[in-house]
């Protein structure tokens, strides 16, 4: 089982911004949140399934995002946080 | 809603503004703004449906979002956007141009455009990368068009200093079958059959970054418009000068910003026509380096296919500064006398109500203007 985490920004499309999931990779995470929120679709991911430019998800405090990515397993973590980098001007 | 309303829709860098008058346009009420925050590339209204706007809206955090209102501005609704094919979607064919696999998505919409009006429900959209899309429910889904987006000369196209990005559609008001796009830096392509197939038509309109100087695609066309009166005359701003073709943009195209008394540069993005000033075009000349307006100030010029002569209708003096004005920046209305609106990047919104005699500044400050489009 693992918490979930979302900015401020996604409370636009989503009442909850902690919630439990048994997600088992990050991206099963992702379609479980697309689901659930289906105008979330193609906001946190563009159509290839690569995350949008500012899109953060960090495991456990790691920035996957670039690295291990929406392939990143989740068993045994803790947290995931669903953030979106300042950015702006 | 009053017939008597002029609307201005206005594209920003950070939002959507709805700007109102009477038709004496000589007072204008900005009303708040929406998409705040959001680059808007282009609003327009459905001519068909009275009150119905459709906006694109490029957001740096969520993506392309096509947005509907159908109350003029006060509420809009997100619909459909569109999205690049899959792969599984995608005929062979379409691999054989510049989208890469896995493709690219759609990156920012550019251009809406209303169907026919004998087609109500019809829309259309040119994104970013270069792709058209048309929808037969008002935007609540969409289709590729193949006919362009799987061009055979697709691997010759290029994309231009914003993108490869399509972002002009015309329908003939004559033929719901007939249509041409625009695209950068591809050129000007036509379709006879409703957007089966489409086939170049940039004859004699200059490439200067090019090997060759007139080749059959890859010019940087900027915007296109045609005569309300003439729908087989078309008004040309490109990258590489202003043009005219008489003949549904079959044949030549003749480069009018190099005739005797054009102004000095016939660089520049946009360009509009009236339904009330037929015959005529509207442009807004710009440095070739700089992309702002020489001479120091603003300016408007107006090319008529009557006298074939240019005339300026805005003196440098009226409003000095160096100004960039975007492809969607200048727009006409349809009332007698014709309206002329200009918007520019460091957000003026600078109004004619009268066909150029006079001008005033709309005393609002816009963020970066990227389209005006008037609705009288």
């Amino acid at each position: 089982m693992v918490v979930v985490r979302l900015d401020a920004m996604l409370k636009a499309f989503t009442s909850r911004s902690r919630f439990d999931s048994e997600a088992p990779t990050v991206q099963a995470l992702l379609e479980e949140l697309e689901r659930e929120a289906p105008r979330l679709r193609f906001k946190l991911r563009d159509e290839t399934g690569a995350l949008r430019r500012y899109v953060r998800v960090f495991v456990d405090g790691e920035d996957v995002s670039q690295s291990a990515g929406l392939g990143r397993s989740l068993v045994g973590v803790r947290t995931v946080d669903i953030l979106h980098s300042i950015a702006g001007g | 809603m009053p017939e008597n309303r002029v609307r201005v829709l206005v594209g920003t860098r950070k939002g959507t503004y709805i700007v109102e008058s009477d038709r004496r346009r000589r007072g204008w009420k900005v009303h708040p703004v929406a998409h705040a925050g959001w680059d808007v590339f282009h609003v327009t209204a459905d001519p068909r449906a009275p009150g119905t706007l459709y906006a694109a809206v490029n957001s740096g955090f969520w993506g392309p979002i096509a947005y509907r209102s159908t109350d003029w501005g006060k509420k809009w609704k997100e619909i459909g956007t569109p999205l690049t094919p899959t792969k599984k979607e995608r005929p062979s064919p379409f691999d054989r141009g510049d989208s890469p696999s896995p493709p690219r998505p759609v990156v920012n919409l550019w251009h809406f455009a209303a169907g026919h009006a004998s087609e109500p429900k019809t829309l259309f959209v040119g994104v970013d990368p270069h792709m058209l899309f048309r929808s037969d429910d008002r935007g609540d889904s969409w289709q590729p068009v193949a006919g362009i987006n799987e061009h055979p000369t697709k691997k010759q196209w290029n994309p231009g200093f914003g993108g490869p990005c399509l972002h002009t559609i015309l329908i003939d008001p004559r033929d719901p079958r007939r249509m041409y796009v625009g695209i950068s830096a591809a050129g000007t392509f036509r379709s006879d059959d409703a957007g089966e197939h489409f086939r170049p038509v940039n004859q004699r309109v200059h490439a200067p970054f090019l090997p060759q100087p007139y080749p059959e695609v890859g010019q940087c066309v900027h915007h296109v418009t045609l005569d309300p009166a003439d729908p087989d005359t078309a008004y040309r701003q490109d990258h590489g000068g202003m043009y005219v073709n008489r003949h549904g943009m079959e044949g030549n195209w003749q480069r009018i910003g190099k005739v005797a008394g054009a102004p000095k540069d016939d660089f520049g993005f946009c360009v509009a026509s009236a339904p009330q000033a037929p015959g005529r075009a509207f442009f807004v000349p710009l440095t070739g380096m700089a992309r702002t307006t020489p001479s120091g100030g603003l300016q408007v010029w107006e090319w008529s296919e009557k006298s074939r002569r240019w005339r300026t209708l805005m003196s440098p003096k009226r409003f000095p500064g160096d100004f960039g004005v975007q492809r969607e920046g200048i727009s006409a209305d349809a009332l007698d006398p014709a309206g002329i609106y200009v918007g520019t990047t460091t957000g003026q919104l600078v109004v004619s109500p009268d066909t150029g005699r006079t001008w005033q500044l709309v005393p609002y400050q816009f963020p970066a203007i990227h389209s005006v489009e008037a609705v009288a």
